[in-house]
C-alpha cells in the first residue's frame, strides 16, 4: 500500500509495522501506552502533511459538515 | 438520500477482525483503493482513534464524468475508533472529491456476535446523497447499487486479509522452530567443544602426570 506522498511510502510502510505490532501485541492487551510507535510516526506524519499540502488535499472543506455527527472529540484539519 | 444497510458475520474473533481491518489494503478484491496514510492518530481513554485518508481510483462512466469531473483519483476520510474494553470498532468513512454535488458516507460497525461471541458481525451503513444535478435519483440508485457491489467485495477482501494473516503467523511459528531448533545446534556443539576442551586438557594433565612420574622414577 502506497502513501499520497511517494517520498514518504517507505516511511509509511515503517510506521504500519510498528503499529500493527503495536495494535496486536500491546493495544489489544490492555497496555494503551502508545509511545512505542511515537518517533516513526511523527516523521511520517510530517511527510503526509507536506504531500497533502503539495497535493492541494484538505479535510477543511468538508470538517464544517463533519463535526456535526459523532466525531467532535478530534480536531479536524489541524496544522494543515 | 438513499440509505443502504447490510449485515455479515465473520467466523472469526473479533481481535481477529479488528487487526485485519487495519490490514485489509491491499487485497485483490479492493484494487481500486491504491493508498492510506493515518493523519491524526491517538489514545484516549483507552479508545483508539484514527484518523485516514483513503485514495482510490474510481471510474465512471463518460456520460457521468462530465458532471462529476474527470478527477480519477478520489479521496476519502475514514475516522475511527476501536475500544478493546467494549470489543468495538467503528469507522466512518466520507468521500472528499467527489465535487460538492454528491456525497457517500459510509459507516462500519465490528462487534462480537450477540450470540456468539467468538464470531464478529459487520454492520454496514451507506448514505448517498445527490443533490443540484440533473437526474440526481438515478445516479443515487446507481451509486447505491455500486456501493452494494463494493461492500461484497470488502468483505471478501477482509476474509482474504485474515488468510494471510493467519499463513504469516504459521510461519512467524515455523521462524521461531526453526531458530529453536538452530539453537539446539548452537548448545550441542558447545557442549562437544565444552566436551573437546575438558577431554584435552584432561589429556594434557595425564602427560604431565606420567612425564612428572616417570621423571621421579629416573631419579
Amino acid at each position: 500500500m502506497n502513501s499520497i506522498g511517494e517520498e514518504c511510502t517507505e516511511l509509511k510502510r515503517q510506521y504500519d509495522a510498528c503499529f500493527n505490532n503495536w495494535f496486536s501485541e500491546k493495544f489489544l492487551k490492555g497496555q494503551t501506552d502508545d509511545s512505542m510507535c511515537a518517533p516513526i510516526f511523527k516523521v511520517y506524519q510530517e511527510c503526509v502533511k507536506k504531500a497533502m499540502k503539495a497535493q492541494n488535499i484538505e479535510f477543511k472543506e468538508i470538517d464544517g459538515d463533519y463535526l456535526k455527527d459523532e466525531f467532535k472529540d478530534t480536531p479536524p484539519g489541524k496544522g494543515s | 438520500m438513499k440509505i443502504w444497510t447490510s449485515e455479515h458475520t465473520f467466523n472469526h474473533s473479533w481481535e481477529t477482525v479488528a487487526q485485519a481491518a487495519w490490514r485489509k489494503y491491499p487485497n485483490p478484491m479492493n484494487p481500486a483503493v491504491i493508498g492510506t496514510d493515518v493523519v491524526e492518530r491517538k489514545v484516549v481513554d483507552g479508545v483508539l482513534h484514527t484518523h485516514r485518508l483513503v485514495s482510490s481510483k474510481w471510474y465512471f462512466p463518460k456520460w457521468a464524468q462530465a458532471i462529476l469531473g474527470t478527477a480519477k483519483v478520489c479521496y476519502a476520510s475514514e475516522k475511527s475508533t476501536v475500544d478493546p474494553k467494549e470489543r468495538q470498532m467503528t469507522l466512518k468513512t466520507i468521500n472528499l472529491t467527489f465535487c460538492r454535488h454528491i456525497s457517500v458516507d459510509e459507516v462500519l460497525y465490528y462487534t462480537p456476535h450477540p450470540t456468539d461471541p467468538s464470531k464478529t458481525l459487520l454492520k454496514q451503513e451507506a448514505t448517498v446523497t445527490v443533490e443540484g444535478v440533473p437526474l440526481s435519483r438515478y445516479m443515487e440508485d446507481l451509486l447505491t447499487s455500486k456501493i452494494s457491489v463494493n461492500a461484497g467485495k470488502g468483505r471478501q477482501g477482509l476474509e482474504w486479509v485474515i488468510a494471510k494473516l493467519n499463513t504469516e503467523i504459521s510461519s512467524q511459528v515455523k521462524g521461531i522452530a526453526e531458530s529453536a531448533a538452530r539453537s539446539t545446534d548452537g548448545l550441542l556443539s558447545h557442549t562437544k567443544k565444552s566436551l573437546d576442551d575438558m577431554t584435552e586438557s584432561a589429556r594434557k594433565s595425564m602427560d604431565d602426570l606420567s612425564a612428572t612420574a616417570s621423571k621421579h622414577i629416573h631419579i
